[in-house]
């Protein structure tokens, strides 16, 4: 019990320092646009060289055409396949592409393993069910298990070797970097080691998933921690998922913020609209820099600053 | 080189010797062994220089100790403000990412043109100043930051540290060409940009060029060139005199049009360095029957604003005015001229600080003057600009505001000559005078931007006209008076003009050279006028 125990603590911190990354953003107040071109929700004509809505003559009297379907097009492989690395640094590329793909496989087989829990669940548990669903499952299972384990190894042992070698890494590293990525290997290595070793179809994988549902109930008499390398995945999987929101590698999803929140908003101030109002309450707020010129005095808002001329020296 | 080697002492922490610079091709090979003059012992004596071999602010040395802490404590208290909405609401959120999400992964660096002309220094990494903030702000002001330092990067924090990455803020162009390439989205420019604005806002240490000479005089002259109202109309005045006199077109200069549809507003530094650029605008202006003025109130004459690169509290000042002008003006939009940081500062940043009536449409000259090309209205003989001619993209108007074709479309019909530069739009090289180095050239700061702010732009340049005579004229067009003005001091530098027969304009000089109501020709190449009667 202690392994589900683990796990539901550290599912729990995922999901609260997650929740608390995501609220953090969408609290901080608007800022002003500091967008990149090319934004990729422009027109297909328009993204394709990097042009914007500003080309148009008077582009305030026009709407605003925007494309989720180029959006789309562009994130799906930036995220699957890191395009972007590609593009710009692909001797890395070649390292970091099966790291992260790996990790995807694993985000991708924890689902699966869930959705098996499920299929065992609505049918006549404790007797195994069978049918073509439950048998593309279990295929599914070691096919993104498999391939997910030993491309993640090969990208955490790959960055390792990289971050270590390359001076241009190496003098920039601290050693939680290090700490980071031997931790992820040690999840890959440990899983790996178990599916060789013990459980080359994920029989335990499949039964702890089970038991993580159902508060610890047996599955094929599967009991977590019956091989020391499987105990040690379950251990580093259960940790690095409270890990990994707390540390810079929350940019899986943080992307979303880097990307829409700043590099891609290009969202117009319109008078009487949202934004605007938001721009008034912003510019009621009261700076406090201490530069003469700035003269502020904790008193004066950011309306009656920017309506000033600067302090006389 | 690490980051922590910015606290420890040396003299000079970062030297370039001769023949480490990136190298140039013939005729050009004999600047490969030349690197930046030494700075003046004397004219420094007092100041702090132990970074590298320029400098751009000239911090004065602390007096004692006690002054040393004192300016350290208030480092300190200037960097928890940037994390603070009520000091920041401005880019709080862009910072917050940028600064926790960075994976080291130095792909960056190889976008980032100084580090890579700079025979690859690793101070001028983009990602080496942006770590330094992260490490400094982590030990310093987070909680148990000096026992997690150890663990997550560590730096002493001295005056020496603060007064490098002081003068480090300003050996970035902010052209975000890095921020573009990171896989993450993290912004390291931004953190530059971060960086000048705790030593302005809250020490009160910027560039003379940018602050004093710049912000200061524009609000409280009327320009950061110096020139009040009377001076900029007798200025124009002279413009207009001077077309008549260069093309034989008689143009006049609106001023002060209550009601215009247009409120043209010029980069002032186009009236002394480049009448030409004012006159051709007001030409096409006029020959295009456009309802236009310029303002003749103080500020509203000049459309630069300096502290979109340094100071948060001088760019909304500036900003405030110029939407202010023109909502008094009652014209119907404000077109930006040949301008790029002036495009960007009013149309895209300040977009979220005007409110109401101040919130005046805003337009790009580039889209103005296409709208006008292709209308018909003109009628343009192409071959009077029968010469090579390349475009440089203004990082301002094309990566930050995606204002990329119509300067393009615009040449495509009146050049024949024109070529690209590699790579070009989006992905450009900045002209090496950013963030306000065309106009900072204290000490021996013009011969770092020229040996290695400029060099990407100057071998984008040369090899955009590979293969044309070195005797045939060469045309860069570069419609921002800021990249101009770093255009224009390379080919001085590189004897440009003498080696390769290297010019340099704007867009809108192009384009009335090509139209057939003028009898003269606008462009000349040194004495040589660039199609004959």
């Amino acid at each position: 019990m202690g392994f589900y125990l683990l796990s539901y603590l550290c599912i729990f911190v995922f999901i609260l320092a997650t929740a608390y990354r995501i609220y953090r953003q969408i609290t901080l107040p608007i800022h002003v646009r500091w967008e990149l071109y090319p934004v990729q929700h422009e027109t297909a004509a328009r993204a394709a060289y990097g042009g914007s809505y500003l080309e148009e003559v008077n582009w305030w009297e026009k709407t605003h055409k925007r494309s989720l379907f180029n959006e789309l097009r562009y994130m799906l492989p930036e995220i699957l396949f890191i395009r972007g690395l590609w593009k710009e640094n692909r001797s890395l590329w070649r390292i970091s592409f099966p790291f992260h793909f790996g990790l995807y496989l694993m985000i991708a087989t924890s689902g699966l393993l869930v959705v098996h829990a499920l299929v065992i669940l609505g049918s006549d548990y404790p007797a195994a069910p069978g049918g073509t669903i439950k048998s593309l499952l279990d295929g599914l299972i070691v096919v993104t298990g498999w391939t997910g384990l030993v491309l993640g190894n090969i990208g955490s042992l790959g960055l390792l070797s990289k971050r270590w070698t390359e001076p241009e890494l190496r003098n920039y590293s601290s050693f939680s970097d290090y700490f980071n990525i031997l931790f992820i290997f040690l999840f890959f290595v440990s899983a790996l080691a178990a599916a060789v070793f013990t459980d080359p179809l994920l029989v335990g994988a499949k039964a702890y998933a089970f038991g993580l549902l159902t508060g610890g109930l047996p599955l094929n008499g599967y009991a977590p921690g019956q091989s020391i390398a499987g105990g040690v995945a379950i251990v580093s999987a259960s940790l690095l998922a409270a890990y990994i929101p707390l540390t810079h590698m929350s940019h899986m999803f943080m992307k979303y913020f880097l990307y829409h929140k700043v590099k891609w908003d290009d969202a117009q101030n319109r008078r009487g609209g949202r934004i605007e109002a938001a721009i008034m309450e912003n510019l009621e707020l009261k700076p406090t820099w201490r530069a003469n010129h700035v003269d502020a005095d904790g008193r004066k808002s950011w309306r009656d600053i920017a309506s000033s001329a600067p302090k006389e020296k | 080189m690490k980051p922590s080697n910015l606290s420890k002492p040396s003299d000079c922490l970062c030297h370039i010797e001769p023949g480490e610079l990136s190298p140039l091709p013939a005729p050009y090979e004999d600047f490969n062994q030349v690197t930046i003059p030494p700075l003046n012992p004397e004219k420094v004596k007092h100041l702090e220089t132990s970074l590298d071999d320029t400098i751009a602010i000239g911090i004065p040395k602390p007096a004692n100790k006690e002054e040393e802490e004192a300016l350290v404590l208030r480092f300190l208290s200037g960097l928890k403000k940037l994390f603070e909405k009520e000091n920041n609401w401005t880019f709080l959120q862009p910072l917050m990412l940028s600064m926790e999400h960075c994976a080291k992964c130095q792909t960056c660096s190889n976008a980032c043109p100084v580090y890579e002309m700079s025979g690859r220094k690793d101070i001028y990494r983009p990602m080496f100043r942006a770590e330094v903030l992260r490490r400094i702000y982590k030990k310093y002001l987070k909680p148990g930051g000096k026992i997690t330092a150890k663990l997550t990067g560590d730096i002493d924090l001295n005056w020496t540290t603060i007064a490098r990455l002081a003068e480090l803020s300003y050996r970035c162009t902010l052209c975000r060409r890095c921020a573009t390439v990171c896989p993450i989205g993290v912004d390291n420019g931004l953190i530059t940009h971060e960086i000048r604005k705790l030593f302005s806002q809250e020490m009160g240490i910027a560039p003379k060029e940018l602050h004093d000479k710049g912000t200061v005089q524009h609000l409280r002259v009327g320009s950061s060139t110096g020139m009040n109202p009377l001076a900029a109309k007798d200025s124009v005045e002279f413009i207009q005199e001077e077309m008549e006199e260069i093309t034989g077109y008689k143009v006049e200069i609106p001023w002060d049009v209550e009601g215009a549809d247009i409120l043209l507003i010029h980069n002032a530094g186009e009236m002394l360095a480049w009448p030409e650029n004012v006159g051709a605008f007001a030409t096409i202006f006029q020959a295009a029957g456009l309802s236009w003025t310029l303002s003749s109130e103080a500020v509203g004459y000049d459309a630069v604003n300096y502290g979109l690169w340094y100071d948060d509290v001088q760019f909304s000042r500036v900003a405030v005015r110029h939407a202010d002008i023109a909502r008094r003006l009652k014209v119907k939009k404000i077109v930006m001229g040949e301008c790029g940081h002036a495009h960007k500062a009013l149309t895209v940043i300040a977009d979220r600080l005007l409110t109401g009536d101040l919130n005046l449409p805003r337009e790009s000259a580039m889209v103005t003057l296409e709208e006008i090309v292709r209308s018909g209205k003109l009628q343009f003989d192409p071959l009077r600009n029968d010469f090579p001619v390349t475009l440089h993209d203004p990082c301002n108007m094309v990566r930050s505001m995606g204002i990329v074709e119509p300067q393009r479309r615009i040449l495509r019909k009146i050049a024949p000559g024109f070529r690209e530069m590699t790579p070009h739009g989006v992905e450009n090289y900045c002209c090496g005078g950013g963030s306000g180095f065309a106009i900072m050239s204290g000490y021996n700061f013009a011969q770092w931007r020229n040996l290695v702010g400029s060099r990407k732009k100057f071998l984008q340049i040369l090899n955009a006209f590979e293969g044309e005579p070195r005797e045939a004229p060469k045309y860069v067009c570069a419609p921002c008076s800021n990249c101009k003005g770093a255009i224009r001091d390379i080919i001085n530098y590189y004897h440009a003009e003498e080696r390769s027969r290297l010019y340099y304009g704007g867009l809108v000089e192009l384009i009335v050279n090509a139209m057939v109501d003028m009898k003269k020709p606008m462009i000349r190449f040194g004495d040589e006028p660039s199609w004959r009667s």
